[in-house]
């Protein structure tokens, strides 16, 4: 029992014996590098092509039959080799066209179960479709680029339709020494006609030595373009590849298994969960749709030039660029739209400030210190935003707020704190209830404030520009003293000196009718004694 | 020099006259071209009659048309043109001219 492939040979079907297939294979091959890959060369192949379906049809005297190697042998016979033309037409050097095939990339319709993908590629790159097919399952299972990738290069890549295009699919195979070949020969070619070029610049001046020159400019400006051309596409691929994998982890997974490509976010920051604290469940989804198909069409498309630059397969441009165009154009208004959307949380602002009197009536000096930083230990994110800072705790996102500190003279005898927080919301309610989810706590103890470094914004709030103030109220005649570590919080105290908020820390301050003046010299910040 | 090779240089030139030949009067397809030309042994291997069909239509000297057929594949009925037609006439004078020559050479030696 023989394995038979059905073919089809110029719109008639032929059952073909597995051996007599390659055979007819390899004699239609031979044809097509001896005439050419033109419009000549494509034209004789397909009347060869007809005459040889005519042969089969002969043979088979009008009954179901299958072709066997016998009858390849035959039509050879009949129809000649390219040794046979040449001796034939007596021409001592085979004819233009001798170039061998360029394997190219096609979807192959006789082995698929899809689209053909997998059969292409693996006639492509020498390998067992099944193993691609696993491969692609494999990575559609983990995060759906197998899918994305698949279904792209369906889109792509052209079928094999011609028995031409089946023959490219599997010709001159594709690897890193073939194309290293090929650019040697390409070398060798400029070479020699360099060479032509020496010697016969020697004896012929004029037209035919520019003409030569001209030549061998030609041949050097294409050998370095195809050099240079695969070089960058290599570059490409392996920019779009590893961007898009990384982009697409960061987004779906939360963190990125190739590190260090500058298109990274942190590992420890997940994109979806930062936003979170910036927008609504509703519109993030969207955003987030979004924001992949802005990121990931670039990188697609870099990817995708690449491909094509080392290995030059036929696609349509037009429709492919255009469609991406179009879907990118729609991801920008969507996020355009899902933005303005978000301004309107940002309506109304509101402040509520609550002031309290400390109580030590006898104290001359109130000292003023920060708080622990208690998330100092955790990872922070990379994250640009005035007084905010993005930590992770137990694997929890925490948007967390720098409050700012000032001081000021009391109307009063009495110490007292004022905190002014702050928030903005779509409508005045809400803003209300983002301030009353406000988390801010200092210390009064003794003689002693001490301030926490951060706010927090509440369980649930989402940041809607929220600012915590603190103002400390200082009687005329008594004295303050600023902690080193406040320099984190304090925000442009007015004293007499025009001291730089990070010069008054560590020292003693006394509210005077003019303002805060430096009392004396400064304290080591060490020894804190309590005057009680 | 093989004598294949002169032999071959030389059924070369004649091929496209003979085919040029072979379609004044009648339009026909490809293996009839064949079968006549085989007959007169003026082509061994069938493959070498598509190239120079081709090359003959790009010049303008033949054109074809397509006709269903009713086992197999369309035929491509080759016929001359009337730039194919004349050109025709030119070869047969310098055929003419040439036999008249070798003639003429022959008798003078013998």
């Amino acid at each position: 029992m023989k394995k038979t492939f059905t073919i089809n040979i110029s719109g008639t079907v032929f059952h073909i014996e597995e051996d007599a297939y390659e055979k007819l294979q390899n004699y239609l091959l031979k044809l097509k590098n001896h005439f050419g890959n033109d419009d000549e060369g494509k034209e004789i192949i397909a009347d060869i092509e007809t005459r040889i379906a005519e042969l089969f049809l002969e043979k088979a005297k009008g009954e179901p039959s299958v072709v066997v190697a016998g009858w390849v042998d035959e039509v050879i016979r009949i129809m000649g080799t390219p040794e046979d033309f040449i001796e034939q037409e007596g021409e001592e050097e085979p004819l233009a066209g001798t170039a061998k095939r360029k394997r190219r990339l096609y979807r192959d319709p006789d082995h698929r179960v899809i689209g053909g993908v997998c059969g292409g590629l693996g006639a492509y790159f020498n390998m067992d479709p099944v193993v691609l097919r696993i491969i692609f399952v494999v990575l559609f299972l983990i995060n759906g680029i197998g899918l994305l990738a698949y279904l792209i290069l369906w889109i792509a890549v052209p079928k094999a339709v011609t028995t031409a295009q089946r023959l490219e699919m599997r010709g001159q195979e594709v690897n890193i020494t073939n194309i290293q070949k090929s650019i040697r020969e390409e070398v060798d070619e400029v070479k020699e006609s360099y060479q032509k070029f020496r010697t016969s610049d020697k004896y012929s001046k004029g037209q035919e030595g520019v003409s030569k020159f001209g030549d061998v400019v030609y041949n050097v400006l294409k050998v370095t373009l195809r050099v240079l051309v695969v070089f960058f596409g290599v570059m490409l691929i392996l920019t779009g590849f590893f961007g898009l994998i990384g982009f697409l982890s960061t987004l779906i997974i939360g963190h990125s298994f190739v590190s260090n490509w500058p298109l990274l976010w942190s590992p420890e920051f997940h994109m979806p969960e930062i936003m979170n604290h910036f927008v609504n469940p509703g519109s993030l989804t969207v955003g987030i749709v979004a924001i992949a198909v802005l990121v990931g069409i670039p990188l697609l498309a870099v990817l995708f030039v690449g491909t094509k630059m080392v290995f030059r397969y036929k696609s349509n441009n037009a429709v492919i660029g255009l469609g991406m165009v179009g879907l990118w154009l729609v991801a920008l208004l969507t996020l355009v739209f899902v933005s303005a959307g978000q301004i309107g949380n940002f309506k109304n602002r509101t402040s509520l400030s609550s002031s309290e009197t400390i109580n030590c009536n006898s104290c001359q000096t109130l000292y003023l210190e920060l708080g622990e930083d208690k998330y100092d230990s955790y990872a922070e994110a990379d994250f640009d935003m005035e007084r905010f800072k993005m930590v992770s705790v137990d694997g929890e996102n925490i948007l967390i707020g720098q409050p700012r500190l000032n001081v000021e003279k009391s109307g009063t005898d009495d110490f007292s704190v004022v905190v002014r927080k702050r928030a903005r919301g779509k409508d005045q309610d809400e803003a209300n209830s983002n301030i009353q989810d406000i988390v801010y706590r200092y210390v009064a103890k003794d003689s002693t404030l001490t301030f926490d470094p951060y706010f927090l914004l509440g369980n649930e709030s989402k940041w809607r520009d929220q600012t915590v103030d603190i103002t400390v109220k200082v009687p005329e005649g008594k004295t303050i003293f600023l902690g080193e570590k406040l320099v984190e919080i304090i925000y442009d105290i007015e004293n007499v000196s025009n001291t730089y908020d990070a010069d008054m820390v560590g020292k003693y301050w006394t509210m005077t009718p003019e303002g805060l003046t430096l009392k004396g010299a400064a304290a080591p910040a060490d020894s804190l004694i309590h005057v009680n | 020099m093989k004598i294949e090779n002169t032999k071959a240089q030389m059924r070369k030139g004649v091929l496209e006259y003979c085919i040029l030949l072979v379609l004044d009067g009648k339009p026909l397809y490809a293996s009839d071209i064949i079968e006549e030309l085989k007959v007169a042994k003026m082509i061994v291997v069938e493959g070498t009659l598509y190239p120079l069909l081709t090359r003959l239509k790009n010049d303008g000297l033949l054109a074809y048309r397509w006709e269903e057929s009713t086992q197999g594949p369309p035929r491509k009925y080759y016929e001359l043109t009337d730039e194919g037609r004349e050109f025709l006439g030119e070869l047969q004078k310098s055929w003419n001219d040439l036999v008249e020559a070798v003639n003429k050479i022959r008798n003078h030696r013998a």
